[in-house]
């Protein structure tokens, strides 16, 4: 069972009640956050429990928010492989680097696991009809589980989304619209036609449970590493439901006491050159990012010009004494073959990028031979045959 | 004299949202419904500051922009002016500062984040 008992403001502190429909605080429009009874799993549950269970993000059920397991829709999301990159770990004379390679979920990416945690929450809410703007994948992923779910879709993608994302959406019987514009303009759409006509938004972070499956990539680096969590987690950002989930992750784990050593990775997030608010605010030291004008790059799921959730992501990499990188479309390209040709990876480019931060954090000797590094990569190449490279 | 700030927004939740968070900074708030309205009470009550919604019932707020940079008094000629949408359309956030808005603010409008912008204009008095 779920030990979810809390819905809390990020900003202000204010709670809601997670038996009812929420989506962010009303108050201060800031997003919501779940809490659990600490307490109560630290009595009722250990970590060898949970590592014996079969494979998949629900063996953490008490740290998910939903109540009754007959909601939880599962397509095989979580579990994913973190694999030694040792011929290119070689090259940059790094003893352990690894890829959390989040390609192999259900629909190809990382979206699986927050929208298979969101979708289930509104089946057991009793919502019939669900919206997200997207800037591929998470479109992808939302469609899937709310046809698994028997739930109504509506999904608002960039009209330069790749193709796979849309036809992927399009087949599991979402209605899919096309804009001209990008993921904030499809947000601003999505926004005026669930006020109309009763779609609930799922957008990152305007509802409070993406977030929740996003965070169990950080249960599953802890256990893989035996509950000693890396030196630095290396993380593209667009939304950055993931970096804020792992951080959130981390807490919990820290206050279970499950933690062999307390130490926080550093955390780096990586961007496109073409649309980097985060990287602008961060070395401006600002809470907050400005809003990027003209955001273009490959890397699709980075075009976020600004996220809802900004302060959260800038919060957690000054918290972890990590940075914000930019790289370019070059610079991701040739990370992406990098990855196929040493280490037979067909990476997302977003998931590419990372390794094209880690080539400048070696050179600037950010980062130290014998720490431990991971690079996510979010998601499979094969989704972006028909982007030109 | 608390600093005067013109809210231009025809939804009144997000008015009132807005006023309480502004008020409780120690700025005085004052609202425009509509475009028109907006530009008569800019030139009456001379804001410190004006929060502009883009997507308003008669003048939209580009409208309202430009009309007020090509304002003859010099005060209300470079007040200060944040921009605030739904982010409905293409090229919202382009379109703002080629109107002469200083800064562009997407909804829903983290109120942190709505002090925070402000106070870079007007320290706030509370």
């Amino acid at each position: 069972m779920s030990y979810l008992n809390n819905l809390k403001c990020s900003e202000c502190g204010k709670s809601y009640d997670p038996t009812l429909i929420q989506t962010y605080c009303l108050d201060c429009q800031a997003p919501l956050l779940a809490e659990y009874d600490i307490e109560a799993i630290r009595l009722s549950l250990d970590k060898d429990i949970i590592r014996q269970r079969p494979r998949g993000m629900w063996r953490w059920k008490e740290l998910l928010p939903v109540l009754n397991h007959t909601n939880q829709i599962y397509l095989g999301e979580g579990d994913t492989p973190l694999l030694r990159l040792d011929r290119v770990g070689e090259e940059y004379g790094l003893k352990n680097l690894y890829t959390k390679d989040e390609s192999q979920n259900p629909t190809g990416s990382f979206k699986a696991r927050g929208l298979a945690s969101a979708v289930s929450k509104a089946k057991e809410l009793g919502i019939q009809k669900i919206i997200i703007p997207t800037a591929g994948n998470a479109g992808g992923a939302m469609a899937a589980y709310a046809a698994r779910a028997g739930i109504e879709a509506c999904i608002f993608m960039p009209r330069d989304t790749p193709l796979a994302n849309i036809e992927e959406s399009r087949i599991a019987g979402a209605q899919v619209i096309l804009i001209d514009g990008l993921i904030s303009e499809a947000a601003g759409m999505a926004g005026v036609k669930a006020r109309e006509e009763g779609w609930f938004d799922v957008s990152t972070f305007k509802e409070p449970y993406r977030v929740e499956g996003k965070k169990v990539m950080g249960f599953e680096l802890a256990e893989t590493f035996g509950w000693k969590l890396p030196d630095v987690i290396i993380y593209p950002t667009g939304g950055g439901t993931g970096l804020v989930g792992m951080w959130k992750a981390f807490d919990e784990l820290e206050k279970l006491g499950w933690l062999e050593d307390t130490s926080r990775p550093r955390m780096v997030s990586v961007q496109s050159d073409g649309c980097a608010p985060i990287v602008a605010a961060f070395e401006k030291k600002m809470p907050f990012c400005d809003y990027w004008i003209h955001a273009q790059t490959i890397a699709v799921g980075l075009r976020v010009p600004k996220s809802f959730a900004d302060f959260m992501i800038l919060r957690s990499l000054h918290e972890s004494k990590g940075l914000a990188i930019a790289v370019s479309d070059t610079e991701i390209l040739e990370a992406q073959r990098q990855l196929a040709i040493k280490e037979g990876i067909f990476a997302a480019p977003e998931g590419a990028a990372t390794l094209a931060a880690l080539d400048k954090l070696v050179k600037n000797k950010w980062l130290q031979p014998d720490e431990r590094v991971v690079i996510f990569n979010t998601g499979t190449g094969l989704k972006y045959l028909n982007i030109p490279n | 004299m608390p600093y005067k700030i013109l809210y231009v927004e025809d939804n009144h939740d997000n008015q009132l949202i807005v006023k309480k968070a502004l008020e409780a900074r120690g700025y005085h708030f004052i609202w425009a419904q509509n475009g028109s309205f907006a530009l008569s009470m800019a030139r009456k009550e001379k804001p410190d500051l004006i929060l502009l919604d883009i997507n308003l019932p008669d003048v939209d707020g580009y409208e309202v922009a430009r009309k007020i940079r090509k304002s003859r008094r010099k005060k209300l000629r470079y007040v200060p002016i944040i921009a605030l949408t739904a982010n409905a359309l293409r090229g919202d956030a382009e379109k703002a500062l080629a109107a002469g808005c200083d800064m562009y603010i997407a909804k829903p409008i983290n109120i942190r984040e709505l002090w925070s912008r402000v106070a870079n204009f007007l320290p706030n008095t509370a």
